[in-house]
């Protein structure tokens, strides 16, 4: 993982930073693909069962034909195609030595802000209404937490250079980034441990 | 990791490998919670708060008796069978187990009905109430459309609760008065249709029905049958290569 530093990124920072993103995006970017095809399949035959529909909780299906699925009056992997393409393309520029300015990592915030808020709500729509999991919803997930969270903490330099407590709070964030990360992934996975239990049981056991 | 801090002196090389640390601390933390939950509950969970209550075709579960022996399974097609259209000169019947409330089912609704057109007068189609407790108003639906069939109007009311789906479905409230609407539309007598669906007898027959289908192994809908054999289809084209096998075979 990234090891930013307490103040300014380091160039070597921004570099991993980088690589955070391009590795994001093509987890992300080939999720959806996936997803986006497996909902075309199954608009053209409705019987068709997506090969990620493993039994018990693990179904595509009934993740894909809900109305969480097309949250904006279309499907969502279309954004996932739109948005991983692009933090795919950020993450190969950046890594590859591109310093953009200021503004531009503020749209990838803005971006990487909406896309963490509708990942947790798709996380939440999962687990307690739809009740069903879907593998590569779960790839999506996992892509986009570590790349808003790196974005947030490189964004977070300035404030962390600051002697405030806001800046207190902005280093100890930045200092321990790999800690908070794991936890906040834990507890994404100990949810989804809680609510399919059962189900797990039966499709492993 | 190492590189990187190699690369730059401001990168302390404590907050690094206290991140790493850390994290594969917690991560082992986890892994051996879920483990040892696993050990301790493990055999003893009936997995009562299993979610399936969208599922679709491969996982609404209903709690079924899996009754091993075949000679007391109940039969697919019953001697008071619920047909779409007149039945086939072929002697095939095409059944599918159906919640009108049930997704999956209204997905598959378009496929049905151009299997009915392409083998029209060949292949007798018949339904089975399989009303998923999961749903809140399936059981009314079914009962409606019983209540409607009695009048004759059974294909109507099946296609009208599919086709308006989207509107009653997934409610907690109860869709009874949007039913009885459906059936005034069709041009009902109401006063028979009431009495139907308060008829005891009318709820028994699609209890029936879901009882056969449990026993015959049904676990969720759509759940189609070729005469007695039940489909497992993973796309429409299987479900016209069963019945054009059993129109040969016949």
């Amino acid at each position: 993982m990234t090891a930013a530093p307490a103040g300014t990124s380091s160039d070597a920072g921004v570099r991993r930073l980088g690589l955070v993103l391009l590795l994001a995006g093509i987890l992300g970017l080939a999720a959806s693909a996936e997803l986006a095809i497996e909902k075309f399949r199954l608009l053209e035959d409705p019987l068709y069962v997506p090969p990620c529909t493993l039994g018990g909780a693990v179904d595509c299906g009934s993740v894909m034909t809900s109305d969480q699925a097309s949250a904006f009056g279309f499907p969502n992997p279309f954004l996932g195609l739109a948005g991983f393409a692009g933090v795919l393309v950020a993450g190969l520029a950046v890594a590859s030595g591109a310093r953009p300015g200021r503004w531009f990592w503020l749209v990838v915030q803005a971006g990487m802000a909406f896309a963490v808020v509708f990942v947790h709500w798709l996380i939440f729509q999962g687990l307690y209404r739809v009740g069903a999991l879907c593998p590569f919803c779960i790839a999506v997930w996992v892509a986009t937490i570590p790349a808003f969270w790196y974005v947030t903490l490189h964004n977070l330099q300035d404030v962390a250079a600051r002697p405030s407590r806001l800046g207190a709070v902005a280093r100890i964030a930045r200092e321990n980034h790999g800690i908070v990360l794991t936890v906040w992934l834990l507890l994404v996975a100990a949810l989804l441990v809680e609510r399919f239990w059962a189900p797990w049981d039966s499709v492993f056991a | 990791m190492v590189e990187s801090r190699r690369r730059s002196g401001r990168l302390a090389s404590v907050p690094t490998s206290r991140n790493v640390k850390v994290s594969a601390g917690l991560v082992a933390l986890f892994v051996v919670v879920v483990a040892a939950v696993a050990i301790l509950v493990g055999g003893g969970d009936d997995g009562s708060d299993a979610p399936s209550e969208r599922a679709s075709s491969t996982t609404t579960t209903a709690t079924s008796e899996t009754s091993a022996d075949a000679a007391t399974l109940p039969p697919v097609v019953t001697d008071d069978p619920r047909l779409l259209g007149a039945p086939g000169s072929s002697g095939v019947t095409f059944t599918e187990f159906l919640d009108f409330e049930c997704e999956g089912c209204r997905a598959a609704y378009p496929a049905v009905e151009e299997l009915r057109k392409a083998y029209a007068g060949r292949v007798t189609f018949n339904i089975r109430y399989f009303p998923l407790p999961g749903h809140q108003n399936s059981r009314p639906a079914a009962i409606a459309v019983e209540a409607a069939s009695q009048q004759g109007k059974l294909e109507e009311m099946y296609r009208r609760m599919f086709e308006t789906q989207a509107e009653w479905g997934e409610k907690r409230e109860s869709q009874a008065g949007t039913f009885r609407g459906f059936a005034e539309d069709l041009g009902l007598d109401m006063k028979r249709y009431d009495a139907a669906v308060a008829d005891p007898a009318t709820l028994r027959r699609v209890e029936s029905d879901f009882a056969a289908g449990s026993a015959l192994g049904v676990q969720g809908t759509p759940t189609f049958f070729v005469n007695e054999r039940r489909i497992d289809p993973r796309s429409v084209d299987d479900l016209r290569n069963e019945i054009d096998a059993a129109i040969a075979g016949s």
